[in-house]
């Protein structure tokens, strides 16, 4: 399946909000903990242009549609945190950008593919790291479609699964582009094989697992993902991923999930 | 003054911050995405722009193209932490985008019928990024204003060279579509400007600092991805018979806070 990245920036807008009801969270507000999971979920959103500043470091920006892809990606991310604060905002909690800031000067951005990077160094700037990018960024993106369409589900809030489902279709795109050209590259070198198995297997984490206090990944990761149904859908992902050449038998996903204690 | 000022400009919670009139969610609402509807590519048939035009038109789709390049040097750097630039340079990507965009609709339109659009691997030295990852990280704080008054002095250049371009050539469809670009460019430069001169402003380090900088960046920016040959081509196709406004953009950049004198774009030129 290729991507048709001329169709896919054409058709790259802002996510829309303002046609739903917002003033239905003040007669119907969302609980405290589906507040934390989203206050969570808005600062990744926010944050993905650091995750960008990672990608950009080996040379897979130089291909012009990983570039396209790369602008539109980014701007369609900044609008999901922007949407979520929205919701936020409609609870009175404030997302703004002097608090962004404040977490990325605390905790600072730390690149999880860094120490990899390190210990390969002649091989960063190689053409067979671009393929641990986009397997990693496939990751990162099956998980927040799953992330959404499962807190969808659970808090069954016709607002905001509405609100969620729209954005879970925007990310079932980026799935598609990082997943096409991971498959592409993938299949292509057994050495990035041996690259792409070695770095999720000892670097991945859950998406903002990097940037966020770890009591926040593990509120959000078991509010998600906890119960036999989360289960399924952390084995979902494993699947996803180890159906990519050479990555068969791994289980990223369900290992770092039990590090945070979540589906143990 | 003590080394201080860096921080007020970082920790400013309440007190002064750059650029404070520069709405960055508001710009983000109302970005410029696709001209493609208002282009007029039908017009070129009957009227078709130069050669010259032409060749200046693809220099600035590849310079206006490159914004990873750019960002990559930028996020890098203690800039990325800044959530209001980040969040504008998003917005900023996204314009220019779409400005590379319709420059490469028209060259199209002058290209027989089923032409393919470019799309060869862009030009950049990749190897130096990390070393200068790390020397910008020992910076910190004032390369955020080496990176704002970066992006004032391309904007005042670039936006000089479209001006230029709709002159020399006289074509009054090319002549819109560039008066469109501009109004997306002014926006950019606001914000850029304000940030650089608040950060010049306060900080001694970030004036000494973006001083050695500017001088020692190849203009425009994105020149790199192109040989010198055609960047030397392309700013003497538009600036030499007209050196006053070389001139002027040099003068302006007098007026950035401890950079003076600098006459960047003059040197640039050759002139
Ligand atoms: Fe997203
Ligand atoms: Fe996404």
């Amino acid at each position: 399946m290729a991507f048709d990245i001329d169709k896919y920036t054409a058709t790259s807008v802002s996510v829309a909000w303002q046609d739903l009801d917002f003033d239905e969270f003040e007669s119907n507000p969302l609980p405290e903990s589906t507040l934390r999971s989203l206050r969570y979920m808005c600062d990744i959103e926010y944050h993905t242009v650091c995750y960008l500043r990672d990608l950009l470091v080996t040379p897979s920006h130089k291909e012009a549609d990983v570039s396209a892809f790369m602008t539109m990606w980014n701007r369609e991310e900044f609008w999901h945190g922007e949407a979520l604060a929205a919701v936020l905002g409609k609870h009175g909690v404030v997302v703004d950008f002097d608090q962004l800031k404040a977490t990325r000067l605390k905790l600072g951005w730390k690149d999880r593919l860094d120490p990899i990077k390190q210990s390969l160094l002649g091989n960063i700037v190689g053409k067979d790291f671009i393929a641990v990018h986009m397997i990693w960024g496939a990751a990162n993106e099956w998980s927040a479609v799953a992330a959404y369409n499962r807190l969808a589900d659970l808090e069954g809030h016709p607002v905001l699964a509405e609100l969620l489902r729209r954005i879970a279709k925007q990310e079932a795109r980026h799935v598609a582009f990082y997943a096409t050209q991971a498959r592409e590259r993938l299949a292509k070198s057994k050495k990035a094989q041996v690259l792409a198995r070695f770095a999720l297997k000892n670097a991945w984490g859950p998406v903002g697992s990097s940037v966020m206090e770890p009591e926040e990944v593990t509120h959000v990761m078991g509010h998600l993902f906890a119960g036999d149904e989360g289960l399924r859908e952390i084995r979902k992902l494993d699947e996803h991923i180890s159906r990519m050449p050479g990555l068969e038998g791994l289980t990223i996903v369900e290992t770092s999930m039990k590090k945070y204690g979540v589906a143990a | 003054m003590p080394e201080q000022p860096e921080a007020s400009v970082e920790t400013a919670g309440g007190g002064a911050f750059p650029a404070p009139h520069f709405d960055v969610r508001d710009f983000a609402r109302t970005a410029a995405g696709s001209h493609r509807e208002r282009l007029g590519l039908e017009s070129y048939r009957s009227a078709r722009l130069t050669d010259d035009t032409l060749r200046a038109l693809r220099y600035l789709q590849i310079i206006e193209r490159a914004t990873m390049t750019h960002l990559r040097s930028v996020l890098v750097t203690a800039t990325h932490k800044d959530a209001r630039i980040t969040a504008f340079l998003v917005t900023w990507a996204y314009e220019k985008y779409w400005i590379a965009d319709a420059l490469e609709q028209i060259i199209l339109a002058h290209q027989p019928e089923g032409a393919e659009a470019d799309r060869s691997p862009f030009i950049t030295p990749v190897e130096r990024t990390i070393r200068e990852s790390i020397v910008a990280n020992i910076i910190g704080v004032p390369m955020i204003a080496v990176h704002m008054a970066l992006g004032t002095v391309d904007e005042w250049l670039t936006q000089a060279a479209y001006r230029r371009l709709a002159d020399l050539d006289g074509n009054p469809q090319l002549a819109q579509t560039i008066a469109e670009f501009l109004e997306v460019k002014e926006r950019q430069l606001d914000f850029f400007e304000a940030q650089a001169r608040f950060r010049l402003t306060e900080s001694p380090r970030a004036r000494s600092l973006t001083r050695k900088r500017l001088a020692r960046t190849p203009w425009p920016i994105g020149a790199k991805a192109e040989p010198d040959s055609e960047t030397r081509w392309f700013l003497t196709h538009l600036f030499s018979g007209a050196p006053e406004v070389v001139d002027e953009i040099d003068a302006r950049v007098d007026t950035l806070p401890g950079q003076s004198g600098l006459r960047l774009i003059r040197k640039a030129a050759r002139l």
